[in-house]
């Protein structure tokens, strides 16, 4: 064997103090330790320990919130980036997406990356609905869960829409002109409504701040609530399989 | 299970490597951009050419960086050194682009921080890749000035109609300024424009329907000098505008006047050519395209108008046109007579018909649709244009027309033309309305040249005036014009047309009048204004005889003497010198070693560039000719006589010397006649 | 019924095995618990393993288009310069083509929070809990009603001129027709088992794609019909 193996260096890692003070639980391929890996970490204990195998097939879900919440984390990793090299007044944000271009390193690939990834969450979590829909995933006990996703679906419109002014330009601009001015059509507090979003009677500075304050800081914290809670619901109501169809009416039952 | 693991564990093996992968192209990309090997080039370039070795660690040490230009009051950054690394390196004086050392100019070297590179050749400055600063293509926000254009980017801060050491430029402000593009389009700083072109009020009683034909039809044809552009009429287009014109209603005391000259016996033609060549009308006006070319061809002028109305206009040009350039002469009526009889019996169109100027009988239907066609193709924008603040113009605004993006100009049908704003513009002015139907603009007939300067005008218009730090200072200061009865004589004998007074007044003439109080003497300024004459036998443009009256020169020479004076001019140069520098006699020494002889007369021998200086002592007075000697190009800036950096005490024997020159009076009757 | 047994906590020495499941039956309930043998796996790696595959390849692909494909960026914004036509972002060029039809009021606030609202409550209507595939134990009357009803609102839209949702009525209703008395696998057997909701929902998604994708790429200057293939010379 003229290749070095890893396997010594490894040993040694696992055996330091500060290693063992981070991850508790053993290197060996037991159930055990596979499920100490689970719940013994922040993020993945959302899940359980195990799940029913035919849930994992493409089928079943198509993967769509999946693709929705990578989509998510990506747009986060991409956009505090970008927010380094933004400033949200006129005509400087304009220039900041030239700046981009020209002086950023790699950072027409990362504005490019978080507009894809923008309008293909929209996309995704559309699909996601639709699916769970034709799923019947909405049916007791997971009502609420529904709605927490139309919120979210709302709220990833917003996100998208915020963002769509952000680069200054014409299509940003008129854009939004358009979009606000359907707001206008609400009776009795179209205008109103109008004048709050965009602080001022057109699209202007002003609406550049408060877009900007709503796209990174206000919704972003609210897409993180509502999707807390859209997860918790998932796990609590039985992962992403839902209550098993032979389960589900003794649970209902064995509940009342 | 064991076998779907292992199958799972393979795909993440190989997803991961993809992953790492995918996110490195970018940063390798970036690694791999031009300007960094640009900026490679360069550096082993300066090291080949550095003379000594410090000069090439220095090359060597240069880091691989984006370089900028922070222009603060134009609130711009130029990146264009990134690449263009060798502007201000003088190692690099012929090495192959991107390198090359800027060639020199009146702002190179010295100006790069101040002024940038957009500020003259446009561009992208931010940009760090070549087809966005170079705005190469037709999306790009700001596209470079091509070469042939460039002058165009001095006109961005210098507004001025004439710009030293941009010909090009100046020929298009010129051409643009002829031509009365500023009547139908807007452009800031000629808010005040207003067209030469006639009005219309007495047309019916000047010329006939047959003409008004003609010269709708085109007008060069009729007139090749014709400023008029040809607006390709219908024939019933014609017809129409023809009735409206002669509908239009002639002022009462006009009118008058016209039937009054028209009754008057007819002059002596063979008088009257002596008083047109004494006159020297040709200072404005060209006969057979001979003269200054600045008014009307006079060849065929008696088959355009009667004589009637001939007369009555040269009696009184102003009231006919209040602006008009044309002064008003103090012809006796028998010599007005004369000088028309002259024009009618010479100057005219021997092929035209003789009912030419034969009047038509007003259809009223056909003159209301020729007041709507003149509205509706903005004829009044030159001919009758609303006066006082400023209107809406009947054609775009020109501002900013030079830095439009090709991809917002309208190509329309003219899928030939390469998508650059020159080539757009250089259409629009060939042939305006091959764009799409129904476009008005007219054909002027443009040649390419003209075409070339103009376009070079045109791309100078920035959308936004440029800061006041980059304003040109003014050429002169600005000098009152007097009123009261001063006034009146300046705007009868106009002479506004010809000399400028201050940051006003025309260019025919070289002697710009704002210091002439201090430049002549008052009793040699009477006689010349009564009588003028040449004083620089080369030029073709020579000072008209008004037959000014002696109480009216007076009264201009006292009112020059008195406002028209610079006061850093002394009244006696020589106060408190010594006594040496007053010797004439070393001051004809210099004069003949400075070589003055080869532009100015004295006596018999001279150059004949320069005014001869024979009757120096009666003509200058003796501080102008100071302070000329000192700096010639102070009072004039486009003098040719050098500027020889002399002493003080030099420039006094010179002005000591040109002092004791004196002709006799007869001399300059000489001149007269030339 | 006797006393349950003590219960004792097992502590399995066997860490691969599937642990035992227990069920703790109390005596007023149902004594028979259903139970079916479900394969389960272990979340480590399977899932967990799936899911970073999936970011992976969801950042690989978005890093591929980002590598291509430019995000548009026009010219600097200008109130005074109105591009025509002004388009808003693609999702909301559904509604945008609707105003083309109708009010504003309409098109812009009512059909818009209709949509929310009806979708906020489908989890809480009884009909979408309960509703079978449509055809099932349906005679003509519903077949006349259906009719009758897609006929009206057909002719409705076509009052308005609105044939972008009208035609994919016509066809989401000949659909509707086309899956009824048939059943087993394949395309028609799967829409045979569509329910109600699913009907009306399935003609909602039909006619938001055609109003987006027509707005999105068939609308010109002035908001009138071009075909995105022949270029504009001019705008």
């Amino acid at each position: 064997m003229n290749t070095i193996s890893l396997a010594p260096l490894e040993r040694w890692l696992r055996g330091t103090a500060v290693f063992r003070s981070i991850v508790r639980h053993g290197a060996s391929e037991t159930n055990r330790n596979r499920s100490l890996i689970v719940f013994e970490n922040l993020f993945l204990h959302v899940h359980p320990v195990k799940v029913r195998e035919k849930t994992l097939r493409f089928s079943h879900t198509y993967w769509l919130g999946g693709v929705t919440l990578a989509c998510a984390v990506l747009l986060v990793a991409t956009g505090v980036p970008l927010m380094f090299y933004y400033h949200p007044s006129v005509p400087q944000a304009y220039r900041d997406m030239k700046e981009l271009q020209y002086v950023v390193d790699n950072g027409v690939f990362l504005r490019n990356l978080h507009r894809w990834a923008a309008h293909l969450m929209v996309f995704t979590a559309f699909l996601h609905m639709l699916r769970v829909f034709y799923h019947g995933a909405f049916r007791p006990p997971r009502q609420f869960n529904w709605v927490i996703g139309v919120v979210l679906l709302i709220v990833t419109l917003l996100l998208s829409y915020t963002g769509y002014l952000l680069p200054w330009d014409q299509l940003a601009f008129w854009g939004v002109s358009v979009g606000t001015n359907m707001a206008r059509e609400a009776p009795v507090i179209g205008e109103k409504i109008r004048f709050l979003l965009l602080g001022g009677n057109m699209v202007s500075e002003n609406a550049l701040l408060r877009f900007y304050v709503l796209h990174c800081v206000v919704l972003p914290v609210g897409l993180l609530v509502f999707l807390a809670v859209h997860f918790w619901r998932i796990r609590k109501d039985g992962g992403v399989q839902g209550p098993s169809d032979d389960a589900a009416g003794s649970i209902d039952e064995a509940g009342s | 299970m064991k076998k779907d693991s292992l199958r799972l564990r393979l795909v993440f093996a190989i997803t991961s490597l993809l992953f790492l992968i995918v996110l490195a192209i970018s940063p390798a990309k970036n690694y791999f951009r031009e300007y960094r090997s640009v900026q490679r080039d360069f550096r082993s370039l300066g090291m080949s050419r550095a003379k000594s070795l410090k000069a090439a660690q220095a090359y060597q040490k240069r880091p691989v960086a984006i370089e900028q230009v922070w222009l603060r009051d134009l609130d711009r950054v130029d990146r264009c050194t990134t690449c263009h690394l060798g502007v201000a390196d003088p190692a690099m004086a012929d090495a192959p682009e991107p390198h090359r050392l800027h060639p020199r100019t009146a702002h190179t070297p010295g100006d790069l921080e101040r002024m940038g590179c957009t500020s003259c050749h446009a561009g992208e400055g931010l940009a760090t890749v070549r087809p966005e600063a170079h705005g190469t293509t037709a999306e790009a926000e700001s596209p470079m000035i091509p070469l042939a254009y460039l002058e165009a980017g001095c006109g961005r801060c210098h507004t001025s109609e004439k710009v030293s050491q941009a010909s090009l430029l100046s020929r298009g402000r010129a051409l643009m300024t002829r031509a009365g593009c500023y009547a139908c389009h807007a452009v800031r700083s000629h808010e005040q424009f207003r067209s030469e072109a006639p009005p219309l009020n007495t047309i019916s009683v000047k010329t006939g329907g047959e003409w008004i034909h003609r010269w709708l039809k085109d007008p060069s044809a009729v007139n090749p000098n014709a400023t008029m552009p040809n607006f390709h009429l219908e024939p019933k287009e014609i017809e129409e505008l023809t009735h409206y014109l002669f509908s239009r209603p002639v002022p009462r005391d006009l009118a008058a006047a016209i039937e009054k000259a028209s009754a008057e016996p007819a002059g002596d033609a063979a008088t009257g050519k002596k008083i047109f060549s004494e006159s020297r009308c040709i200072s404005c006006h060209t006969v057979e395209g001979k003269g200054n070319g600045s008014a009307p061809e006079l060849s065929k002028v008696a088959s355009s108008a009667t004589p009637g109305w001939l007369l009555a206009f040269l009696r009184d040009p102003q009231a006919f046109d209040p602006v008009t350039r044309m002064p008003r002469y103090h012809f006796s009526d028998q010599e007005s007579r004369d000088l028309v009889a002259y024009v009618t019996a010479e100057f005219r169109d021997f092929d035209a018909p003789k009912e030419i100027l034969e009047p038509i009988r007003v259809n009223q239907t056909l003159a209301e649709n020729g007041k709507k066609a003149f509205s509706r193709l903005g004829c009044f924008s030159c001919h009758d244009p609303i006066q006082g603040e400023a209107t809406e113009k009947f054609g775009p605004e020109l501002n900013g027309i030079g830095e439009k993006r090709a991809a917002s100009l309208d190509f329309g049908k003219r899928t030939d033309l390469a998508r650059n704003p020159p080539a757009w513009l250089a259409a629009k002015l060939e042939n305006p309305r091959s764009f799409a139907a129904g476009l008005r603009m007219p054909s002027y007939g443009f040649n390419a040249d003209d075409t070339h300067a103009i376009v070079t005008a045109l791309l100078s218009l920035g959308s936004q005036p440029v800061p006041e730090a980059y304003r040109p200072p003014l050429s002169g200061s600005p000098a009152p014009i007097p009123g009261g009865a001063v006034g009146a004589l300046i705007q009868r004998y106009r002479c506004l047309s010809c000399h400028q007074i201050g940051t006003q007044g025309g260019d025919i003439s070289m002697a710009p009048l704002t210091h002439e109080g201090s430049k002549v003497q008052r009793d040699w300024l009477v006689d010349y204004l009564m009588l003028s004459f040449t004083i620089r036998p080369i030029l073709e443009e020579r000072m008209p005889v008004f037959r000014i009256p002696k109480d009216e020169a007076v009264l201009l020479a006292d009112a020059i003497e008195s406002f028209y004076v610079d006061p850093s001019i002394p009244e006696d140069p020589f106060a408190g010198r010594p006594e040496p520098d007053r010797n004439p006699v070393e001051g004809q020494r210099l004069y003949v070693t400075l070589g003055c002889r080869g532009c100015h007369i004295v006596g018999a021998g001279g150059g004949y560039y320069g005014p001869p200086l024979t009757d120096t002592s009666t003509r200058l007075k003796p501080g102008w000719i100071y302070a000329w000697l000192k700096a010639p190009q102070r009072w004039r800036a486009d003098v040719r006589c050098p500027n020889y950096g002399l002493s003080d005490t030099d420039a006094l024997r010179l002005t000591a010397y040109l002092g004791t020159l004196h002709g006799e009076k007869a001399g300059a009757k000489v001149g007269g006649k030339k | 019924m006797s006393t349950l047994p003590p219960l004792t906590a097992v502590e399995s020495n066997d860490p691969v095995g599937t642990p035992r499941r227990i069920a703790l039956v109390r005596p007023d309930t149902r004594p028979s618990v259903r139970r079916t043998e479900e394969r389960y796996v272990m979340t480590f790696p399977h899932l967990i393993l799936r899911e970073v595959i999936l970011f992976q390849v969801v950042v690989i692909l978005l890093s591929l288009a980002a590598l291509v494909f430019n995000a548009p960026l026009e010219e600097m914004a200008n109130p005074v310069e109105t591009p025509n036509p002004a388009k808003a972002p693609w999702y909301f060029l559904g509604l945008q083509e609707l105003l083309h039809y109708f009010p504003p009021v309409v098109a812009g606030v009512l059909l818009p929070g209709l949509v929310v609202v009806a979708l906020v409550v489908i989890p809480y209507a009884r009909v979408n809990l309960t509703a079978g595939p449509f055809w099932e134990g349906k005679g003509r009357g519903t077949s006349l009603t259906v009719a009758g009803i897609a006929a009206a609102l057909f002719l409705f839209l076509a009052a308005f001129r609105c044939w972008a949702i009208a035609i994919p009525t016509l066809l989401v209703t000949a659909a509707l027709f086309a899956a009824r008395g048939t059943q087993g696998p394949g395309f028609r057997g799967a829409l045979s088992r569509l329910s109600l909701p699913q009907w009306i929902m399935t003609w909602f998604v039909v006619v938001a794609t055609v109003l987006t994708v027509i707005g999105t790429f068939f609308r010109g200057p002035g908001w009138s019909w071009v075909w995105p293939w022949l270029s504009v010379t001019h705008p």
